[in-house]
């Protein structure tokens, strides 16, 4: 087996971006915006600017910029939607600088967004807002942004590393971050990248749940690779689920996300019954209640056996008329048409699907982290939105932050040197890679990564006990153990069993650090329910759930206090210093 | 669930071409691939967002270029024959190396450049402009027109439907400040006036964009503007 013995080829960069969606990309704009004589390199490991979740984006991008409307409003919102779990200063950035962002996307990079007759920009109410400001194009919003976006990236000439995977962070014998070990998945040969910064924005791991929505490459190693390295982690138990990924039996079309504009115009959630479960639930809101209310109460009607055969719950928007329901939402309608459903003409079958992890990796408004030289940016990063996202937030909070690591690289940069890393651990990076390939006698992934699917569902999802969890964190340490026995054969060259073993890994690593922080957590806040707890409980868990990798390899969790910077949980604007 | 007879095109001729999957409804052929590689671990193949917004997983069906996650599978049907693009090189099996198709998409310089004025900065929904970009927007650059051109793929010395209709979308816009220079890369030799304007291309989008008529427009405005 190659890779083993012989020297590993060396690359050097200066900025070494790991993941090309919204975060990954605009770093790098912004990066050699700031300073056009930095070495840029962008590792991907799918393809440049077509990978990751905010291409897939349908509904929009929330700024300030409707007259009217006000920052501090946006950012009321956020926090209320939040459940106050936020990093305030966090989440004030993303407000503030929101509007900025997007004015840089239509007049620097050329997105065409929507406009109303008069010219101004057609902001588009979404749920949990005081005010419209939720600016599109269709509901194609992400593929606009990301499409012009991956132009512009061909006129900063980075290199390109697509298809290739991030492995681990690597440093020198006095801790000093070096770069990282990385793969070329056509190829299969490892590499050594030498980076003066490094910048994670892989995106989440929802992929992890057994109906789930985002891309396939979406399995957690940004916030896996920095819990290896000592990284501070928050919220790991905040998980959205979407209310309505699409029903379809096996097909991999099972969990994508209809989008939220539908319950916003009007859709109705109904049982099996033909009960509208909403008018129990929450009657002054119904169906457009928060994501994490209409998520929890799909899933009790389905668990308690008044779902579908198929385990959904019925989604109905007909009563718009087949031809405004093919303007609106056309393309959500040509998809349920490939499953023998229609959209426009009927119900169809949903589920909750999981969707984006709030938590991930603790860092300040410039994207730095505990460690020098490492940058993290989008939902590899954790605090901005707190226990639930707003629609709308999420690729505001990838173009925001990213634009800002891309910054902070360029001006930390210069205090930063190549360091040479520790042999062992690239020795022990690569060699875990290529484990799976040279073992022999195992069985592939695929069953294992069913398995973890089903556990996080069961015991993790949107209702959560002590008792499930122990079972979880129970089953979590025999997949451990089996995933450490996974073999692969075949070809190392474009081999995607052998990249589904290490995706494993990855998984396997970030479901532990959910089912142990939401074990510490013993109250009901957003994403997290506790049916053991079911109440939000401020004056014990206005806290964050930190974890990171203790001395022994375990994970250490402790709480650290909500610093209620800008706005107590009254909803009571503080004075600014 | 209905036997289903699956051939496909692999690298390594000791590989097992020839399956039989059980399917139900609904399948696409992308779930016909993920239920395979538990029969052939070896199997490569590629896709990521499963909603025909990355054109990752583009591959030839019964010889037609088509996403696999749109594509359903016809229950009764004789069998599936699953290729990998035509007109780049094989990475292996059905995955294929897109260089060519990106280094086309490239030459055009398919960046916004915002005009030196910045006059006018934004378009208004009824700016008569508007129209001709939206005809070519939502590109997923899947490459299915690449194939489906019987110049670009063959002979790569054609810039292709997607690139010349990238182009298009910018020289419609009155924001963007390098129209000239954009109008002169795609009226060289491989540019507009190769297209022979057989709609190879405009049938096989799976995003209903018609590059032909991207083409024709892009070829009506070089006209004029010079060498």
């Amino acid at each position: 087996m190659p890779g083993a013995d012989a020297p590993l080829p060396v690359l050097e960069t200066d900025v070494a971006i790991i993941g090309s969606g919204g975060a990954g990309l605009m770093c790098a704009l912004h990066a050699a915006a700031a300073d056009p004589r930095l070495s840029i390199t962008i590792v991907s490991k799918g393809a440049v600017g077509r990978s990751g979740c905010t291409r897939m984006v349908q509904g929009g991008f929330n700024a300030v910029l409707g007259e009217g409307d006000s920052l501090e409003s946006h950012f009321r919102d956020t926090l209320e939607g939040g459940h106050y779990l936020n990093d305030q200063e966090l989440a004030w950035t993303l407000v503030n600088e929101a509007p900025r962002v997007i004015q840089e996307l239509e007049e620097q990079f050329g997105c065409l967004f929507d406009r109303t007759a008069t010219g101004e920009l057609d902001l588009k109410p979404f749920g949990g807002q005081s005010f419209d400001r939720t600016v599109h194009r269709a509901d194609q919003t992400g593929l606009e942004i990301m499409s012009r976006l991956r132009d512009q990236v061909f006129r900063i000439g980075a290199r390109e590393l697509e298809d290739w995977r991030a492995l681990d962070l690597l440093f020198d014998q006095h801790g000093e971050l070096s770069g990282l070990t990385v793969l070329d998945t056509r190829s299969g040969q490892a590499a050594v990248m030498l980076a003066r910064v490094v910048v994670v924005a892989t995106g989440g791991s929802a992929t992890m749940y057994r109906i789930a929505a985002p891309a396939r490459e979406k399995t957690g190693d940004g916030v896996a690779m920095c819990y290896r390295a000592g990284l501070e982690l928050r919220d790991m138990e905040m998980l959205q689920f979407h209310p309505t990924g699409l029903v379809a039996g096996t097909s991999a079309l099972t969990g994508t996300v209809l989008e939220e504009g539908l319950r916003g115009a009007g859709a109705q959630l109904r049982n099996r019954l033909g009960e509208r479960y909403m008018e129990r639930v929450d009657p002054e809101r119904l169906e457009r209640s928060t994501r994490d209310v209409v998520a929890r109460a799909s899933y009790t009607e389905i668990v308690e056996g008044r779902g579908t055969p198929a385990g959904g719950v019925l989604l109905d928007i007909s009563h718009l008329g087949a031809a405004e329901v093919e303007r609106r939402f056309g393309e959500m309608a040509a998809r349920t048409r490939l499953i023998g459903a229609d959209l426009a003409v009927g119900p169809v079958e949903v589920s909750p699907t999981a969707h984006f992890h709030m938590g991930g990796v603790v860092i300040d408004p410039d994207c730095l982290t505990s460690v020098h030289g490492l940058l993290v940016a989008g939902e590899d990063s954790g605090g901005t939105h707190g226990a639930n996202r707003l629609g709308g937030n999420g690729v505001a909070e990838s173009t925001v932050f990213g634009a800002r690591a891309g910054e902070t690289a360029a001006a930390i940069i210069g205090g930063r040197g190549l360091y040479m890393p520790e042999p062992e651990l690239v020795a022990a990076s690569v060699e875990r890679a290529y484990a799976p390939l040279r073992r022999e006698g195992g069985q592939p992934p695929f069953a294992l990564t069913d398995r973890l699917k089903d556990t996080m569902w069961v015991h993790c999802g949107l209702v959560r006990t002590r008792e499930g969890l122990l079972q979880a964190r129970e089953q979590l340490a025999e997949l451990a153990k089996e995933s450490s026995r996974v073999a692969v054969a075949g070809p190392r060259d474009a081999n995607p069993a052998w990249q589904q073993a290490i995706d494993l890994e990855s998984q396997l690593t970030v479901a532990r650090l959910i089912v142990e922080s939401a074990l510490v957590r013993e109250e009901s806040r957003g994403a997290h329910f506790r049916a053991d707890f079911p109440e939000r409980d401020d004056e014990s868990w206005l806290r964050a759930i930190v974890v990171e990798r203790g001395r022994d390899g375990e994970p250490e969790l402790t709480t650290r206090p909500v610093e209620l910077t800008r706005l107590a949980t009254g909803g009571r604007m503080l004075e600014q210093a | 669930m209905t036997a289903l007879a699956v051939e496909i095109e692999r690298s390594d001729s000791e590989a097992r071409r020839h399956f039989t999957v059980e399917v139900g409804e609904p399948t696409m052929v992308l779930d016909v691939l993920l239920a395979l590689q538990r029969t052939d671990a070896s199997l490569a193949f590629r896709y990521s967002c499963r909603v025909a917004m990355c054109g990752t997983c583009t591959i030839r069906v019964d010889g037609r270029p088509v996403l696999a996650c749109r594509t359903p599978v016809l229950l009764g049907a004789d069998g599936l024959l699953l290729e990998p693009l035509a007109g780049l090189p094989v990475v292996r099996d059905l995955i294929v190396d897109t260089t060519p198709f990106s280094t086309a998409w490239r030459s055009v310089e398919p960046w916004f450049t915002p005009r030196a004025d910045a006059e006018p900065r934004v378009l208004a929904a009824d700016d008569p402009s508007r129209e001709a970009i939206e005809s070519g927007l939502d590109c997923i650059s899947c490459g299915a027109c690449w194939t489906a051109c019987d110049l670009a793929g063959a002979e790569h010395r054609f810039l292709g439907p997607a690139a010349l209709n990238r182009a298009m979308t910018l020289a419609a816009d009155a924001r963007d400040g390098a129209r000239d220079r954009r109008l002169r890369l795609v009226s060289q030799e491989g540019g507009v006036t190769r297209c022979h304007y057989i709609h190879g291309c405009s049938g096989a989008c799976p995003k209903g964009i018609d590059p032909a008529a991207s083409i024709r427009r892009l070829r009506r405005w070089s006209i004029g503007a010079g060498r």
